[in-house]
């Protein structure tokens, strides 16, 4: 199985405590931990789009 | 500044004319700044209101056009507790195909199958993060992501994308969801889109 990550903390995810959506910009999917998004913290896709 | 703002702006192409957006009122922010919406900021007013960047706006909605039109019509879901974003959002739901939930959010519509208003989007986007905080709520529970047009006294918590605009007026609500209507559907492949921004207004 893939190990996903958080794209702003790099912890590794596991369960429902994460939420997956494509790059608004690009596509790729973009992979956010529970943490980073109640704290809405930055996060930067590899094709450089800057969000939330 | 507004002739180096002017330069800057040169080559760059609006979604609808910059005019537009001002006389829809989409740049008037609140007297409150969160430090989440800082970055959108461009400047304060002398009467303390806080002014949003047009030009960011712009570039969000196309991104949201963009990121909406990579789902299912009807795995999206649009929110608004607002009364001023009730048409607005209707009027987007009907055009794109997608779900909305208007008014009061019923506690358990994302979580509870039980329910008769039970839904199973794929992504929600919300009118106010804080006032349709429910809808936030569940969807991070159930894990979908979330689009919210958050104003310059919103927290961007729980939100995967924000759109910086002004979500409390009625005719900048109508021009957002209307450009947002428009984007998706360009987005998806249609050329036509016969609909105007008046339509998109709710009643006075």
């Amino acid at each position: 199985m893939e190990i996903r990550h958080c794209v702003t903390c790099n912890a590794t995810l596991f369960g429902p405590n994460y939420i997956a959506f494509p790059c608004p910009n690009c596509g790729e999917i973009i992979y956010r931990c529970k943490k980073c998004r109640q704290l809405g913290n930055h996060y930067v896709c590899s094709c450089g789009f800057e969000g939330p | 500044m507004k002739g180096k703002l002017m330069r800057e702006d040169e080559g760059y192409e609006y979604l609808v004319p910059p005019d537009e957006y001002l006389a829809a009122g989409v740049h008037i922010g609140t007297q409150i700044k969160t430090g989440d919406m800082k970055r959108f900021i461009y400047k304060v007013r002398q009467d303390g209101l806080y002014i949003l960047d047009i030009r960011m706006l712009d570039e969000r909605l196309k991104l949201a056009g963009k990121l909406l039109a990579r789902y299912e019509p009807n795995k999206v879901l649009a929110v608004a507790a607002r009364q001023y974003g009730q048409k607005p959002v209707m009027m987007f739901a009907k055009v794109t195909g997608a779900e909305y939930v208007v008014g009061r959010f019923i506690p358990g519509t994302l979580t509870n199958p039980a329910l008769k208003e039970y839904k199973e989007p794929e992504i929600v986007i919300v009118t106010d993060p804080a006032i349709d905080r429910q809808a936030v709520i569940e969807a991070t529970e159930v894990g979908i992501p979330v689009v919210a047009l958050c104003d310059t006294n919103n927290n961007t918590a729980n939100i995967d994308f924000v759109i910086p605009t002004n979500n409390k007026g009625r005719k900048a609500l109508a021009l957002v969801y209307w450009i947002l209507a428009r984007e998706v559907l360009r987005n998806r492949g249609f050329a036509e889109f016969p609909y105007r921004v008046e339509d998109f207004e709710a009643e006075l």
